[in-house]
């Protein structure tokens, strides 16, 4: 077995609206992710999943229960700790991009060398990156100037740049249509073969059958946890010229 | 994160928001401009009277002859007419080197002065032979009068050059004779005139004018031949003018002046004194304490201004935090940390009013050049120091960091979800 990247104890978390209204959105979450994994989490809204991605990319502190991420006790940090955890050991991709619209390409993919790592060749491994991606001729593009397809692409150049112990996929395919959504899919197995640990949250099945293993959440626990048998292969379905079917 | 980079996100944000950055930093501007040009107007004008006064002679210490009291109601009573050329020596002879000079003066009041076919109406005054050098006031040509010319009453004149040019034109006055007329008994048909002729013996080189008043329009004689021949006031004079050796010996001078003088009185009181030692430091102090008031003010009317600009800052860095919420999010998610956000801020802060404080000066400093071209304020030296220029470049990058803090603490405080959620 690959070593622990992600160590989840009974993690808790429950959040306050209001004076009296009080959510569990998490209620004692036990999860291991190794290295190597792709990884779905699934559930409908109000599941926890959100939460659960929220706490996996030290975005938020549990409230309970102890988080292990590749090898340190993320539990009790600071912001400015935290902050450092993500720098170094998770590539966040988000449904809505979250490109920097004032940055080109190039510059929005060197964004986390500038808070941490190693600084030097930034413009080279930026580059890199987007060349992984297969952006390489679109570095000079500003957001607006780019597809949502090609956004995300850069979204997750910028992911992989620190080369983080996880990449951590929020929805990635939400706003794209089918055929982007199998290139988008197709660059996530083709890191996954070179060795990447990839979390992705999806509440859509024909995504999530893409990945090698499949957490659901419901109410707040991990109601089940199974391998996916044959994940779908992104790149056959863009072969076909179908895409991911929606 | 390098403060390289810190400059770069913020310079970038700055450029992105042309129109919006350069109407904040416009606040700034005219606040800097205000405070240099009143400021600078405000030195000026200091500076301006502290030359009037030292253009009177420099450390100069005066004794004027007391008001006497009528009946308790001290300065109602006629001027004392107690202050006499003895007085005078007597300072002279008992101070000795201790100071630089002194003379003593007394006015005769205006006079219808002749020569060479041309008439002029002027000031007339008795001075003793030290006057140029008290007054720090040297001949054009010719020479001053001597001790000699006092013991002999002598009727020799010196003119301002204002009076020479009146008189004589371009002509040399030295050498030639002038007429000092006073009518007297009736009407100019059937009055009498008593005329006095006096050989100029020297021109005063030109002084400017004092308060508005001109200093070159006079004529100076020897003040015993005022004393004898003009006024018949003997002994009598206006005012004894001692000047210090330095600015320093001025307290030392005015004291020792003031104790020959009790005495020689036979004051025991120096409150019952019957004549004021003046101190002409005391009056610059004075003065300087008014114009550094006047200065004070307008500096503060420029800072006002620079505040309102600062609150426009303020208004503008908390709009911008807001607007990009959802930036600091993805900045935060990729790992900034506080600081890291906080310096973004706040350099943003700093460079729009740094860069406003830099346009500020400038502007200032136009104004006072524009200024400098009203006729009015020709005279006035327009004073732009490095100290104020220091001040005003600090205070605004002092105001960029205080109005800045506030927005950039928020936009450091936000929660990564909060921010990345921000629609």
């Amino acid at each position: 077995m690959n070593e622990s990247v992600v160590q989840l104890r009974g993690i808790a978390k429950t959040y306050h609206i209001g004076r009296d209204i009080t959510v569990n959105a998490l209620r004692g979450v036990d999860l291991d992710v190794r290295a190597g994994e792709f990884l779905a989490i699934m559930g409908p809204s109000g599941s926890g999943k959100s939460t659960l991605m929220n706490v996996l990319g030290c975005l938020d502190v549990a409230d309970a229960g102890t988080y292990v991420l590749a090898g340190e006790n993320v539990g009790k940090l600071s912001d400015d700790q935290l902050a450092a955890i993500r720098n170094k050991h998770v590539g966040f991709v988000f449904q809505t991009f979250n490109l920097l619209s004032r940055l080109n390409a190039i510059e929005n993919v060197e964004l986390p060398l500038i808070y941490g790592g190693d600084r030097h060749a930034r413009r080279q491994r930026a580059l890199a990156a987007l060349e992984q991606v297969g952006l390489g001729d679109r570095i000079h593009h500003r957001p607006s100037e780019l597809s949502g397809g090609q956004q995300q692409r850069v979204a997750i150049a910028r992911a992989l740049l620190n080369d983080p112990s996880m990449i951590l996929a929020d929805e990635p395919t939400g706003n794209l249509d089918s055929r982007s959504s199998a290139e988008i899919l197709a660059i996530f197995q083709r890191l996954n073969e070179t060795g990447k640990t990839v979390v992705m949250v999806t509440h859509e099945p024909d995504v999530a059958a893409h990945c090698k293993r499949i957490v659901r959440m419901r109410d707040g626990i991990v109601a089940r946890d199974e391998l996916v048998p044959h994940p779908r292969r992104a790149e056959d379905e863009i072969a076909a010229g179908i895409g991911a079917a929606k | 994160m390098k403060l390289y980079d810190s400059f770069r996100s913020a310079l970038q944000s700055l450029v992105v928001n042309k129109l919006r950055s350069a109407l904040t930093m416009l606040g700034v501007i005219i606040g800097v401009a205000a405070v240099i040009a009143m400021v600078s107007v405000g030195n000026g004008a200091s500076a301006s009277v502290q030359a009037t006064i030292l253009n009177l002679g420099s450390n100069l210490v005066t004794v004027q002859p007391q008001f006497g009291n009528d009946q308790g109601l001290k300065g109602a009573g006629t001027q004392a007419q107690n202050l006499t050329l003895d007085d005078m020596r007597s300072i002279q002879n008992q101070l000795g080197a201790s100071i630089a000079a002194t003379e003593a003066e007394q006015g005769t009041g205006r006079w219808q002065v002749t020569a060479a076919g041309q008439n002029w109406n002027t000031q007339v005054t008795g001075v003793t032979e030290d006057y140029p050098t008290v007054r720090d006031w040297k001949l054009d040509s010719g020479e001053f009068f001597t001790t000699s010319d006092l013991n002999l009453n002598a009727q020799v004149a010196i003119l301002g050059t204002t009076t020479a040019q009146n008189l004589f034109g371009d002509g040399d006055a030295v050498g030639q004779t002038i007429q000092l007329r006073q009518v007297f008994g009736g009407d100019r048909s059937g009055g009498r005139a008593r005329i006095l002729n006096f050989r100029v013996v020297g021109v005063l080189t030109t002084k400017g004018s004092t308060f508005g008043f001109s200093r070159d329009d006079q004529i100076l004689v020897p003040l015993t031949t005022a004393q004898h021949v003009l006024t018949g006031r003997l002994n009598i004079v206006n005012a004894i003018v001692i000047k210090a050796t330095s600015s320093d010996t001025m307290d030392a001078t005015t004291s020792d002046v003031n104790n020959i003088l009790l005495q020689r009185h036979n004051i025991s009181d120096p409150a019952s004194a019957d004549f004021t030692v003046t101190n002409q430091n005391d009056t610059l102090a004075a003065l300087s304490s008014v114009t550094g008031t006047f200065t004070l003010l307008l500096g503060a009317i420029g800072g006002i201004s620079l505040l309102v600009g600062g609150i426009g800052i303020m208004n503008i860095m908390l709009v911008s935090v807001n607007e990009r919420t959802r930036e600091i999010g993805i900045r935060k998610a990729v790992g900034a940390r506080r600081g890291d956000i906080l310096t973004q801020f706040l350099i943003e802060a700093v460079a729009l009013t740094g860069l406003g404080g830099v346009l500020g000066i400038l502007l200032g400093w136009a104004i006072t050049e524009v200024v400098h071209r009203i006729p009015q304020a020709a005279n006035l030296p327009l004073l732009i120091t490095s100290g104020t220029v220091i001040i005003a470049v600090g205070v605004s990058v002092v105001i960029g960091i205080v109005f800045g803090l506030y927005p950039a603490m928020r936009a450091a405080r936000l929660h990564p979800i909060e921010a990345l959620r921000y629609e």
